[in-house]
């Protein structure tokens, strides 16, 4: 049972953001803690694992316990004992190089004899389905994978409270599948689960009942039944996203949806076009598109693809369809990938390409270079013109940040700094690797009115998204990478 | 198939042999103690790595290393007369490079075939303090880690254009660092928050799914490193 009692937390610098939290979850309850970024959910599940405030300092008032035992007075291993947690970043919570390692992790940090380790891994592996994710190297694995393997680490070692703190963050359609099945077998076996996220539908089915946080504080509390009559509507108005954990390339909505198929059939299109107005547009050629891994069979193989000038075009596509390895081939960074991108006249081959076609990376810290924002935006122009970039930072409402360092930025400002650069640079062509993973509903709609301005001026914008949300709301066209 | 966990899996040596073979190596290669009278045992040292990577399957890293050996050991013949300015820089990075490579690449071959737990293990049987042991053990992690990161970036500084040779060739490395400096200290901080709410922590016993225990290469491997010392000590002090 996990008890908090006027519970108020404030990190070490900032503001509160916990305050007078009472809550009680008794065993075996699923409960959601869903609210928009920044509510608190996620500081709210630190105090069930004891990252408040043993790790992460602050000033903690109230009293919090689990399973009896006292949060504040107690070690993080102490509570890890009867805790589990998965992250948000599958990136970052493995402390092991290899996967069976990692399974055996906790249960040996605890000093259980091998024999019972192995019976368990034997018993979850098998459970799960999972004996050719084993004895692999975690840095090999998709973000799927590796996410299955956090939670597979979680239910070796014999824990009564399992957290989970944004974990769709990362996942596309078949993981969130996969970590649907997860949470089922959990619930089975009784454990008490307690989830922050924000994505919550494909939770709907095995949810006890759910908590919205705003501002640091549980606003309402709904029940099962309750939250899930809420239409997609209000459920926005609560800044929640709505997707209902939608397989994307099932998607049949009214933009248009071409298919490219992957591999050249005998006697296959490689477009179909269905409208007529389709011909009267303008096209880049994009051709020779084809990538394969070493030794292994092509992951695409597009002899002559068209794509529309000056439209937001979503890439969809089945898990390990190559979908980043697309744009990565598109703008030019693989060098196993030998495809010609015909513009207006000239035509442009990887090289070219890379000064060309502006990406933003999934992860914008990697592309964020300079001591200041404005910096950030002037390397990126042909001449550096201050005042043209100050206009750029205003219309990302980034002029306030202008002197300030791009890595001390919230995600969300660090993308549009990045996007910043981006129209700085001048290119018409701007890609988006997954711009929307792990956003609430209002920054989703951020990103969705860049895009939409980034057309306005002209730009053609292509994403790689499972976000099928983000697609109805801004893409005009939809390809479909089979 | 029913999966059935093989505690077995392990590399040809013991990571704690690994570890006096590295020691061994960084004296008698890279610190050239005893010169001349250990030139047998120098030569072994510096082929053993390469027999290594073979072993582990690394056919690609082991020639490109025997590459490097054939390269400099007639680079260097060919460098044995009155030296211009460049030629003598050249010989003193070759030289540099010869003395280096073989623990270096001994280095790499213990952080790829180590498994993290393994080390901890090993390290606890030879009652090292685990307020070492458990920082030395991210390495393991961290180096991967780095190179992912690295790649990253480096693809991104090709797209912005900032790249050897082009616009901002000199703030290149800075431009490199910042981020990934931020963003490796940030997979730290994560890093040691997940392991901490599993249960890692200093000062407590754990065990261990991987069977540890010296085999019959291990013997082999510590009794020439033994003997390392023993032929160099003879050298120093009764010759």
């Amino acid at each position: 049972m996990i008890v908090f009692d006027n519970v108020c937390f404030s990190y070490k610098k900032g503001e509160e953001s916990l305050s007078n939290i009472n809550l009680k979850v008794d065993d075996g309850e699923v409960v959601l803690v869903c609210g928009p970024s920044g509510c608190g959910k996620s500081t709210l599940v630190r105090c069930v694992n004891g990252l408040i405030p043993h790790f992460y300092e602050g000033e903690l008032k109230g009293k919090i316990s689990v399973n009896d035992i006292d949060v504040s007075g107690s070690t993080l291993r102490q509570l890890s004992k009867k805790v589990g947690t998965v992250f948000q970043n599958p990136r970052s919570q493995f402390f092991n190089v290899d996967t069976t390692s990692e399974l055996a992790f906790g249960c040996e940090n605890f000093n259980m004899s091998p024999e019972n380790i192995e019976e368990s891994i034997n018993r979850v592996v098998n459970k799960h389905d999972m004996s050719a994710l084993m004895d692999r190297s975690i840095f090999k694995l998709s973000g799927g994978e590796k996410q299955k393997i956090a939670c597979a680490s979680i239910a070796v070692e014999p824990i009564e409270i399992i957290i989970l703190d944004e974990p769709s963050a990362n996942l596309d359609y078949k993981g969130i599948c996969e970590l649907q099945k997860m949470i089922e077998a959990w619930k089975e076996e009784g454990k008490t689960i307690l989830i922050a996220e924000h994505r919550i539908s494909y939770l709907f089915p095995y949810i006890t009942r759910a908590l919205l946080m705003e501002k640091g504080s549980i606003k309402k509390e709904f029940t099962s039944e309750e939250i899930r009559s809420l239409s997609k509507d209000e459920l926005h108005g609560l800044g929640l996203r709505a997707d209902d954990a939608k397989d994307p390339t099932k998607l049949q909505d009214n933009s248009e949806t071409v298919i490219i198929n992957k591999q050249i059939d005998d006697n296959c299109n490689t477009q179909n076009e269905s409208n007529d107005d389709v011909k009267s547009r303008e096209y880049y050629v994009l051709k020779n598109m084809k990538y394969s891994y070493k030794g292994e069979k092509p992951v695409f193989d597009i002899p002559e693809m068209k794509i529309p000038k000056g439209e937001i075009i979503a890439i969809v596509g089945e898990n390990g369809a190559g979908k980043s390895t697309f744009l990565r081939c598109l703008c030019g960074m693989e060098r196993r990938c030998r495809a010609k991108l015909d513009i207006d006249s000239e035509t442009l081959n990887n090289r070219k390409r890379r000064q060309n076609i502006y990406m933003v990376m999934q992860d914008v810290n990697h592309q964020l270079f300079t001591d200041s924002v404005l910096e950030e935006v002037l390397i990126s122009q042909d001449k550096e013109d201050k005042e043209e970039a100050l206009r750029i930072l205003d219309s990302l409402d980034l002029k306030e940040f202008a002197d300030r360092h791009p890595l001390s930025l919230s995600g969300g400002q660090k993308q549009r700094v990045a996007v910043a650069s981006a129209i700085a640079s001048g290119r018409d062509i701007i890609l988006f690797d997954e711009p929307t993973s792990g956003l609430d509903y209002y920054h989703m709609l951020q990103v969705s009115d860049i895009l939409k301005s980034l057309k306005e001026k002209g730009r053609t914008v292509i994403i790689v998204t499972h976000d099928t949300e983000l697609i109805e709301r801004a893409c005009t066209q939809t390809f479909l990478l089979k | 198939m029913e999966y059935k966990l093989n505690r077995d899996i392990h590399s040809l040596l013991d990571p704690r042999t690994k570890l006096l073979l590295l020691f061994t190596s960084s004296i008698f290669v890279i610190g050239t103690a005893g010169e001349k009278w250990m030139s047998v045992f120098y030569w072994i040292l510096v082929f053993l790595p390469v027999v290594l990577l073979f072993v582990e399957k690394e056919w690609k890293a082991g020639l490109i290393s025997i590459a490097i050996y054939i390269g400099s050991f007639f680079a260097q013949r060919a460098l044995q007369h009155d030296l211009t300015m460049i030629e003598s820089v050249f010989a003193l990075m070759l030289f540099i490079l010869t003395k280096i490579l073989p623990t270096v690449i001994l280095a790499r071959y213990i952080v790829m075939t180590t498994k993290v737990s393994e080390f901890l293990t090993a390290m606890n049987k030879l009652h090292v303090t685990d307020k070492l042991t458990i920082p030395i053990s991210v390495i393991f992690r961290f180096f991967p880690t780095v190179a992912e990161e690295y790649k990253s970036i480096t693809d991104a500084m090709r797209m912005r254009g900032i790249e050897m040779g082009a616009k901002k060739a000199g703030e290149a490395i800075e431009y490199r660092m910042v981020p990934l400096i931020a963003s490796c200290s940030l997979i730290g901080e994560e890093l040691s928050a997940a392991a901490m709410t599993r249960g890692l922590d200093v000062g407590k016993k754990r065990s261990c799914i991987w069977k540890i225990k010296f085999g019959l290469f291990d013997w082999f491997i510590i009794i020439f490193c033994f003997a390392c010392f023993i032929w160099w000590g003879i050298g120093r002090f009764f010759v």
